[in-house]
């Protein structure tokens, strides 16, 4: 049986890992209150029992940010509501003109991706997890994140693409001129 | 350049969450979250749950019901169980603060503040113009304090204002809707001091009155809405209900934001918008949970300092509900005949008389 663990010990992890944490957890729900929102609940949810929790806080509230995040994702039931806004915003994002860098275009995208295709993305690299780490946080077969995430990346690889070929038309165009 | 997908990924995540620093002291917040939740139910009673069972209530007492299909609303229920749950979650610390604006009613535009805390709560009523008409509250320490600025009185009574449940046999109509007038008489209150020390305090009161309502019938989801800039899913009631109700919650925390209620047609047109924030128990905010005596007021036997404030009730203007407890004459300590004189110009008394 394990030993009770007391608040200090909880507020001593939460010091230590919380900004991480909440890192992720705004790259799972997208956007900064949502996030706190999230990570709020997983440590209540851990908060819940905490006294008799025996294993790796860090690993349960990542295990439970990822479920929240699918959960209300699923839930919300908009993520083909959000694919045509990722149509529009692709759009944008390709005018070479806007500040608008590729690395914030990915994210963006990453934003909008399914719950759970987002969440491996997260998990292997933010996370730095491997396949078989993030399969476990996921509770799916390994196979399952290894697809998860290639079909991420390929959407990914068409928008630098699509971005790259439009920066060097303009730049061709901004020779011209 | 697909090849450094993955890297141009990893450097707009970290770039995207670089600014990110979680706010210190996270679990006390989460406990602070906890504790609005349950206090939620306490004061919000007043607003929000106590809705939600109004209308079942009245159609029960008053008329009968409109919704007789029996058919419980399942997102609704859904939703007010998950309200449920999260007010029945919160622990006592955090101060309910409720501001409540009556339009349409017999003294015209009002508004009201009341905070509570645990078993401790204030209310202060201010007419139209923004002048206070009376400030009561209890504290455990000091019973029931009434200050009546009409009359420039006040008065205190240990032993009244204590939250308490109303018991389900109070009422008549069937069992499974019944309950629901337990946490009825907050918004509802006339205007009248010594009745807002409510039934609907008692969370598992609430909570109860919730599930009845549903099961009653009286609530259904009409789907999302903007509150002050804050995502919200809105509950309303059936139509046909005796009283018109908006309720607006939070989808992430499940607390309510804002209560609005509305008499049906046939009756006076009365409507009451309940807003509700959440204060940090300091010193500052603790004071407000006191009722302070103004200077030169002179101290009066209750009945004296609430009299005035009976008499401005016209007649028959609001529907008939049961009773309020504290109302009952051997609560007020006060003899029958007295309240007799008052009990024909006040319908809320007239069953007690």
């Amino acid at each position: 049986m394990a030993a009770e663990r007391s608040a200090a010990d909880l507020e001593c992890f939460l010091a230590e890992r919380a900004d991480h944490l909440l890192r992720t957890a705004v790259l799972l729900a997208g956007s900064r209150e949502a996030g706190e929102d999230l990570l709020q609940t997983a440590v209540e949810r851990l908060l819940r029992r905490w006294r008799r929790f025996d294993g790796d806080p860090e690993g349960y509230l990542r295990r439970t940010l990822c479920n929240l995040a699918t959960d209300r994702h699923r839930r919300a039931g908009r993520w083909r509501q959000k694919e045509r806004l990722l149509r529009a915003e692709l759009r944008q994002a390709q005018d070479p003109a806007g500040d608008v860098d590729l690395r914030d275009a990915l994210v963006r995208l990453l934003l909008r991706l399914p719950a759970r295709q987002r969440a491996a993305l997260v998990l292997r690299y933010w996370e730095q997890l491997t396949d078989a780490e993030a399969a476990a946080v996921l509770g799916c077969a390994e196979g399952t994140v290894k697809s998860a995430v290639s079909r991420g990346l390929t959407r990914m690889r068409e928008l630098a693409d699509e971005w790259n070929d439009t920066a060097a038309v303009s730049g061709r165009e901004e020779e011209r001129s | 350049m697909s090849t450094d997908v993955e890297d141009l990924l990893r450097e707009g995540m970290e770039r995207f969450t670089a600014d990110l620093r979680a706010p210190a002291g996270l679990t006390c917040q989460i406990a602070r979250r906890r504790r609005r939740r349950r206090l939620a139910l306490r004061s919000v009673t007043g607003g929000v749950a106590v809705l939600a069972a109004g209308a079942a209530a009245l159609a029960v007492i008053v008329l009968p019901r409109v919704n007789g299909t029996g058919q419980p609303a399942v997102d609704a229920a859904y939703i007010v169980k998950n309200v449920s749950n999260a007010l029945n979650a919160t622990a006592p610390g955090t101060i309910a603060q409720m501001t409540v604006t009556t339009s349409g009613g017999p003294t015209g535009t009002t508004t009201a503040e009341e905070w509570s805390n645990g078993e401790q709560w204030r209310s202060v009523l201010y007419s139209s113009p923004g002048h206070p008409v009376y400030d009561e509250g209890y504290s455990t320490t000091t019973g029931y304090t009434l200050v009546s600025y009409l009359t420039k009185t006040w008065a205190r009574q240990p032993g009244l204002g204590r939250p308490f449940a109303l018991p389900a046999s109070v009422l008549p109509g069937k069992p499974a809707c019944a309950p629901a007038i337990g946490a009825f008489p907050v918004l509802f209150r006339l205007g009248l001091p010594g009745t807002s020390s409510s039934a609907s305090s008692l969370p598992t009161t609430v909570a109860t009155a919730l599930r009845t309502a549903v099961s009653c019938g009286s609530l259904t989801v009409a789907g999302r809405q903007t509150v002050d800039g804050t995502e919200t899913i809105k509950l309303t009631s059936r139509p046909g209900s005796l009283i018109s109700e908006t309720i607006w919650v939070s989808p992430s925390s499940y607390l309510p934001v804002r209560v609005v209620t509305r008499s049906a047609a046939g009756l006076p047109p009365v409507q009451q918008t309940a807003d509700f924030t959440w204060l940090q128990p300091t010193a500052q905010n603790l004071a407000k949970l006191t009722v302070p005596i103004p200077a030169g007021f002179r101290e009066v036997p209750l009945l004296q300092a609430i009299a005035p404030n009976l008499k401005q009730i016209p007649v028959g203007t609001l529907p008939k509900p049961l009773p309020h407890p504290l109302l009952l004459p051997s609560a007020l300590g006060i003899p029958r005949p007295a309240l007799q004189c008052s009990a024909a110009k006040l319908p809320r008394l007239a069953g007690i008389c």
